[in-house]
């Protein structure tokens, strides 16, 4: 087989994750592609969670839509989690709950599939102790599908380099696992290494991306999904990035502006409720063209909404937010690589142009995990149009074709200038007191104003602003889509091709500005269905608004959960035939 | 050498003739050509108010921002370069009402900025609103019942926030308040002055005359003495009659700079080089597969 996926299930509090972890950590080290996510609520402790881990010889862009091994440690485990089994699954329980095949039998309606009472937590307890018991479901999980001992034994050193008192007992309980009775395999050919080097969530891809791109300062009050992200700072301060939690998400925009315009690449990162507080101080950095980068990781909305559940239901708010017109870019990274290559993308944008660049992420992608490769040697830096040669007739807000004026940071000898947030002439003095209303108050409002404006125009020509990503040109019909819901429509092309459908994938990664025409003509005379994880279908009305382009047809998720290839191709299949 | 004028901007003021504001525009460039501040490595920063449109009569660098969000723009502003000079102005508005939580905050940091607010017990900008300092009883443009909130007691917050430089001055005494301001700038930590600053054309109570009967200098007083400066804190809230001007509470204690690790052996965040692919790799080190 190439492809297996595993889910371990149990109660919050009891180290799922961290199992999950150090199981998709040793698969990679045996040259496969792993693919992760876990499932949680908003409480800390108690509460039903699971990890999967998908494996595979191919590269994967799901979690899958099946499980072929569930293990719990408990019949909420059980009980929750059957909806992925088939006849062809395994169930993997501890003996301690008793014989529950006749649950199973009834819970997958009679599907008869396979299980095993194991005795796992007497095993562990065995080796050292209840806490034992995610290590030995590593140490059985290893052996059924094939891993080495040795990846296993490493990984367990390296996660716990900072607690080697641990590791023995770890290795142990691995071994204990791995030996233990069964002549169950699940066993995948290893083709060829891809190449994988890191395992990754998002949110690791995110901080580090930004670090890579010469990021100095992170401002950011907690709040999932984004939470992670502070946390990465947090773990790496004294590293080179200074890490700041305010006392609210209005202070870490407004000390990210402070800080970019003092020259240091600036960022501060949140979900959709953070965002909402920053929409003033968005605005601001467009007013005084201060170049920062937002980090939006959006979760279930409205309002406190689905904290630790998946959407990308913010798509129209932060691309309109805050009063008037102004500049901003709006960048939807699709996978883990890209959000780590999109950050020096977002930051060079944020400094050339002079403008607010957000980064829109969402729950789904900030914590799954994935082995990736990425290489910071290619990440090249723009800081744009920044000046420090003195000059008597300093004009900051220059109105230049372009529109991209010459910056000038604190310090720099005879430069200085006065960023306003009110209306302002080329200097940077008011428009908005006495000059407003008069002739030249109103003549140089239209000329700041457009020459802000222009900068739009501008990217979009230098090719700053990239257009969507289009697989199998020559399809019958696309799914439109943007973000984290690309993985699962190019997972889709696959199952519609095993249906005689060819099928193809647009999709969007820059959200604003759109390149109208360009779009407007890759979009005419297809057929198209819009997809994405939201109720009102938000990307399909930004194509109708910019690129004048109706798209009728929409598969839609709001759930919370993140949109499956099954879901999407049984959808396409019922689109396409009831026509 | 740096003269008066090395400061000014030759903008014409938008304050209304008569302002309190005009003698703080002045103690304020006395202070910084008195410590012969480089114009160019000060950095100016306000919200939105009359008050805060201050940055535009200096020849600095300054922030002219959104309404309430002074402080994080400069805290953002230090962070980054802790060898600039930062000065916030703006109003009791500004600071006392939509910006209170970053006072509070930035006052627990002890982050080294000097942040003068011109108390006018009134919000001038939007016409004569209660302010969060405007008296008891006040009658206001959005109060005409008068304001049935105990105001807030800047003072007694201040101290127990944690700032370590506390004063008071009034704009009536630009000589006396250039020197408050000038030893705010010298102290390492967070100072603030608050300036009793006169609106002529929406405060009614608030007056220059009044606040020349109310104002007295301090004297004989031990600034670094806590309760002492509570009590002091607290004398005009029990006695209308007696405003104190001059400095009520110092302290000595490490400033935000000095205890952020990211700046250990006076680092300055914008002079250091970008991370390079070396650095990056090591971070991705802990995630090899
Ligand atoms: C978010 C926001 N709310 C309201 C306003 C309107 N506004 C401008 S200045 C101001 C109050 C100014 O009072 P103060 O800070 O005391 O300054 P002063 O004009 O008295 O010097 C208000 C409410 C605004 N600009 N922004
Ligand atoms: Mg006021």
């Amino acid at each position: 087989m190439d492809d297996i996926t595993i889910r371990i299930a149990g109660a919050n509090g009891d180290g799922i994750e961290s199992a999950a972890r150090i199981l998709a950590k040793a698969i990679g080290k045996n040259g496969f592609h792993v693919f992760g996510f876990r499932s949680y609520q908003s409480i800390i402790r108690g509460g039903s969670v699971w990890f999967q881990v998908r494996a595979s010889n191919k590269k994967l862009y799901s979690i899958g839509n099946r499980i072929d091994i569930l293990v719990s440690i408990d019949i909420d485990g059980i009980r929750n989690n059957t909806e992925m089994l088939d006849e062809n699954s395994v169930v993997i329980y501890d003996s301690k709950l008793g014989n529950l095949d006749k649950m199973l039998n009834e819970l997958t309606k009679g599907k008869r599939l396979k299980s095993f009472g194991i005795p796992i937590l007497d095993n562990a307890i065995k080796v050292g102790g209840s806490i034992y018991r995610n290590t030995y479901i590593i140490g059985l999980i290893g052996k059924i599908m094939g891993l080495s001992p040795d990846s296993i034994h490493s990984t367990i050193k390296e996660v716990f380099a900072k607690k080697p008192d641990v590791i023995p007992n770890n290795i142990n309980a691995a071994d204990a696992g791995y030996t233990a009775e069964s002549d169950l395999r699940f066993k995948i050919e290893v083709n060829e290494r891809k190449g994988d080097k890191y395992l990754l969530t998002g949110n690791d891809a995110i901080a580090i991306g930004a670090a890579a791109a010469g990021c100095k300062f992170y401002a950011a009050y907690p709040m999932t999904p984004a939470s992670t992200i502070l946390e990465w700072f947090a773990a790496h301060e004294n590293h080179g990035v200074m890490y700041k939690q305010p006392e609210d998400e209005i202070t870490a925009i407004n000390m990210t502006i402070g800080a970019a315009s003092a020259g240091v690449r600036a960022m501060c990162g949140t979900s959709g409720g953070g965002f909402s507080l920053m929409v003033e101080a968005l605005g601001l950095a467009g007013m005084l063209e201060v170049p920062i980068v937002i980090i939006e990781s959006q979760r279930g909305g409205p309002s406190t909404g689905l904290p630790t559940k998946t959407e990308q239901g913010d798509l129209l708010f932060v691309t309109h937010a805050s009063q008037g017109d102004f500049p901003r870019v709006v960048i939807a990274p699709r996978n883990i690589e890209e959000c780590f290559y999109e950050m020096s993308n977002a930051f060079n944008i944020a400094e050339r142009y002079q403008c607010p660049v957000i980064v829109l992420i969402d729950m789904f992608l900030s914590e799954h995990i994935e082995t990736i490769n990425v290489d910071p040697s290619s990440i090249k830096i723009d800081r744009g149009l920044l000046v420090d040669k003195p000059k008597n007739d300093f004009k900051r807000y220059e109105i230049t074709e372009s529109g991209i004026s010459p910056r000038s940071i604190p310090g720099t000898k005879g430069l200085a200038f006065v960023a306003p947030s009110d209306e302002h002439d080329e200097y940077g003095n008011l428009a908005s007191d006495v000059a407003a209303g008069t002739p030249e108050g109103i003549e140089i409002r239209k000329r700041m104003h457009a020459k802000r404006m222009r900068k739009l125009d501008t990217m979009l020509k230098d090719g700053a602003i990239k257009m969507p990503l289009v697989i199998n040109e020559n399809a019958d019909i696309f799914m439109v889509t943007f973000g984290s819901a690309t993985n699962s429509c190019i997972e889709a092309v696959e199952i519609l091709k095993g249906k005689g459908i060819s099928a193809g994938v647009i999709s969007f990664s820059y959200m604003f500005p759109m390149h109208t025409e360009k779009v407007k003509s890759l979009l005419s005379g297809k057929r198209l269905v819009d997809v994405e994880c939201n109720y009102s279908a938000q990307l399909s009305k930004l194509i109708k608004m910019y690129a004048g382009i109706e798209i009728k047809d929409a598969i839609l998720k709001y759930d919370g959960e993140q949109i499956t290839s099954r879901e999407i191709s049984e959808n396409m299949y019922k689109i396409i035939n009831q026509k | 050498m740096f003269a008066i004028q090395d400061y000014r901007s030759g903008i014409k003021p938008v304050f209304c003739p008569g302002c309190g504001d005009y003698g703080v525009l002045s103690a304020i460039t006395k202070a910084f050509a008195d410590l012969q501040l480089d114009p160019d490595n000060t950095v100016v920063v306000s919200g939105i108010g009359c008050s805060s449109s201050m940055p535009h009569d200096f020849k600095c660098y300054g922030i002219h921002g959104i309404h309430g969000r002074a402080l994080p723009i400069a805290e953002g502003v230090k962070l980054a370069n802790s060898e600039l000079n930062v000065v916030v102005v703006g109003g009791d508005g500004d600071g006392y009402g939509i910006g209170l939580q970053h006072l509070i905050h930035a006052a627990r940091r002890n982050i080294n900025i000097t942040y003068i607010i011109m108390d006018n017990e009134i919000y001038g900008l939007t016409t004569g609103q209660a302010s969060p300092t405007s008296s008891f009883g006040q009658k206001t443009k959005s109060t005409p019942f008068g304001v049935i909130e105990k105001p807030i007691n800047p003072m007694s917050l201040l101290i127990a926030s944690g700032a370590s430089y506390v004063a008071r001055g009034f704009s009536g005494e630009p000589m006396h308040l250039a020197e408050l301001i000038k030893n705010g700038i010298k102290h390492k930590g967070f100072s603030v002055i608050d300036v009793e600053s006169p609106c002529v054309s929406f405060n009614k109570l608030n007056t220059f005359e009044w606040a020349r009967r109310v104002v007295y200098k301090i004297e004989g007083h031990d600034p670094k003495d806590l309760s002492k400066a509570m009590e002091k804190a607290f004398e005009f809230e029990l006695n209308p009659a007696k405003l104190s001007i001059g400095l009520l509470y110092e302290s000595d204690r490490k400033t935000y700079e000095e205890l952020e690790v990211e700046l250990k052996g006076n680092k300055v965040l914008a002079k250091q080089d970008m991370l390079g692919a070396d650095d990056i790799l090591s971070f991705l080190d802990e995630y090899n597969v």
